[in-house]
């Protein structure tokens, strides 16, 4: 199977909210029945973000269209409307190099080896949001008031897709803004479209998901640019993922390391018998038992010895050229 | 100890006498080095570490995660957290209890080093290997390479603990932007690197796995408790650990008397005969 991708036209798409309503029903997602239980994003955009039991939402964008005017005198097609709406899909962008299936400790986030989507397996998720932290557009969503308790993204409904089903999202869209098939031919649809829009007049408008992260199999035409419609512009793993990349192998070669090196040290002082010091206060002697010998005199007696001399006078060999030094 | 110093031959004699006088009353000097509060507090944090390492390794190490049932995993997270905030609260209330302990903690780690703590430390490698032969110079209560490994204990577990208070709460009281998320998951896999080494350093050496940081013998010629016993016993070192181990200071507090008590062959704290 080729490589699959979902296709977003904007220019096409009435806000509805089909699409996001179609995911909670198919994977059965909760939403709130609190009365203004959402927090008002300020506009039709509800819930505000996508959250623990919400993985796709509509982005809903209103802005001042510069070039309308009242007086009538429409000098251009786009000065006709007073607001231009644009509205964005905000759901996983299933990249092609995904931080969040790489950086899973448990493989819950892996990429579908038939159709290229990012999928997730609910029941090895163990909570821990590294995928979160990964993600360069802030989609993995772990909300621990809710009594799903696994990471939430859109799966790319590859159960679905493996049946010969389309996404939940995309059969349920009635513009026909949604599409989704081969990724070529999305990506060929989207130039398509990207060329009437330009036709028209709309000079932001842009085709989004192509490169982006290795390439994204979400493919978005974007009437109004990138930053109209909520898309993250050269979206970029942080750093601090590659270094946790560093930490962990790092880890796994020097503490094997340390741990043979104490088993070393361990075997080579085995059966040391050190002698045992007494120290009399009268004298202030430091005294070895065994022998009756002082060994140290003096309350502080620093050690007057070179480190050199410390570390090597008494080692075998050393001792025993002496030996044969004074011998001779 | 190779090297025997001559002395004078009344101070020879005094000697005789004394190691005689020891053999005879059959006591061992024994000098208190840890209180029960200081104790108490290493164990439990030392413990809630350990722990802490084992549960966070199944997150860390993705072979062992994906080895375990979820329910397992999730098991081990929480009691991570349950674990963690233990970690945390133990040592600052000890702190609060008795803030000259820590104060007394602070300066003993960070006095000034001499000449015998530098060459303490350049030999400390090359001993490591030659406990046998290499034969280190006397220190303070602190020996400049514990200072040194204290320290970064002291560290570890500051950057463990602020680290993980910060995940956990940016996951429950408020949120953590991915990049900030990121940066602090950094940190602490960062503190548990370290961690791997010093606290495994810290464990073969204190737990006497290494044979030299195991309890010599007493003048008796008895085997002492070794190093494990001032943590995890009654916090107290016999004269001769002590002289191998920390040798100014233990010449300090022999002169001093005031931490010095005397133990039977049963390890029963007695008074010395009078008069002796």
């Amino acid at each position: 199977m080729a490589d699959k991708a979902f296709l977003f036209d904007t220019s096409r798409c009435s806000g509805c909210h089909a699409c996001q309503i179609a995911c909670k029903v198919w994977n059965e997602l909760p939403s709130t029945l609190e009365l203004n239980g959402n927090k008002w994003s300020g506009s039709h955009q509800n819930p505000p973000d996508v959250n623990g039991t919400t993985r796709l939402i509509m982005l809903y964008n209103e802005m001042e269209n510069p070039a309308y005017t009242t007086t009538g005198e429409v000098s251009a097609q786009l000065a006709t409307k007073r607001v231009k709406w644009a509205f964005g899909r905000r759901a996983c962008q299933h990249c092609t190099d995904a931080p969040c299936s790489n950086i899973c400790p448990a493989g819950a986030i892996f990429v579908d080896a038939e159709t290229g989507l990012v999928t997730t397996d609910d029941s090895k998720c163990i909570g821990c949001q590294y995928c979160s932290a990964a993600c360069p557009f802030e989609v993995p969503q772990y909300d621990e008031g809710t009594a799903v308790g696994t990471i939430q993204k859109c799966t790319g409904c590859v159960d679905r897709v493996h049946n010969g089903m389309k996404p939940a999202c995309v059969s349920t869209c009635q513009p026909e803004a949604l599409d989704f098939g081969d990724r070529d031919e999305m990506i060929k649809k989207a130039y398509e479209r990207l060329e009437m829009l330009k036709a028209r007049g709309y000079s932001d408008a842009m085709v989004y998901g192509e490169k982006e992260m290795g390439g994204l199999h979400v493919i978005q035409v974007l009437k109004y640019g990138a930053a109209a419609h909520g898309a993250v512009e050269n979206p970029k793993v942080s750093p601090a993922v590659a270094l946790a990349g560093v930490t962990k192998p790092l880890t796994g070669v020097v503490f094997p390391l340390c741990i043979v090196g104490f088993g070393v040290m361990t075997a080579l002082a085995a059966g040391y018998k050190r002698d045992t010091l007494v120290y009399n206060t009268d004298t202030k002697d430091t005294i070895i038992l065994e022998t009756g010998e002082v060994a140290k005199t003096g309350t502080r007696p620093a050690d007057t010895r070179g480190w050199t001399d410390a570390v090597f006078e008494n080692l075998p060999f050393m001792a025993a050229n002496r030996k044969k030094k004074g011998g001779e | 100890m190779s090297h025997a110093i001559t002395v004078s031959p009344e101070a020879q004699a005094s000697d005789q006498k004394f190691l005689e006088e020891s053999k005879n009353a059959g006591l061992t000097r024994y000098i208190k080095r840890h209180s029960k509060q200081a104790r108490i507090t290493h164990d439990v944090t030392i413990i809630c570490c350990i722990w802490l390492m084992i549960s966070g390794l199944f997150v860390f190490a993705p072979p062992l995660t994906q080895l375990c049932p979820q329910e397992l995993i999730f098991a081990f997270r929480m009691s991570h957290r349950i674990i963690g905030v233990v970690f945390c609260a133990v040592p600052l209330i000890s702190f609060f209890m008795a803030p000259s302990g820590a104060r007394h903690i602070w300066k003993a780690n960070t006095c000034k080093w001499t000449s015998d703590d530098v060459m303490w430390m350049v030999m400390f490698f090359p001993y490591l290997f030659g406990a046998k032969w290499i034969h280190m110079p006397d220190q303070d209560e602190q020996k400049s390479g514990q200072r040194f490994a204290d320290g970064m204990l002291w560290v570890c577990g500051f950057l463990m603990a602020i680290s993980g208070v910060i995940l956990l709460l940016g996951s429950m009281v408020f949120t953590l932007s991915p990049g900030a998320h990121a940066v602090w998951l950094f940190l602490h896999d960062l503190g548990f690197f370290l961690l791997c080494i010093f606290a495994t350093a810290h464990i073969f050496l204190g737990a006497g796995i290494f044979q030299p940081y195991r309890g010599g013998k007493d003048i008796n010629g008895n085997k002492v408790k070794g190093c494990w016993n001032l943590m995890f016993g009654d916090g107290m070192v016999s004269e001769a650990d002590a002289l191998y181990h920390w040798g100014h200071w233990a010449r300090e507090e022999l002169e001093s008397g005031e931490n010095v008590v005397y133990k039977d062959k049963d390890g029963n704290i007695v008074e010395f005969p009078k008069g002796k």
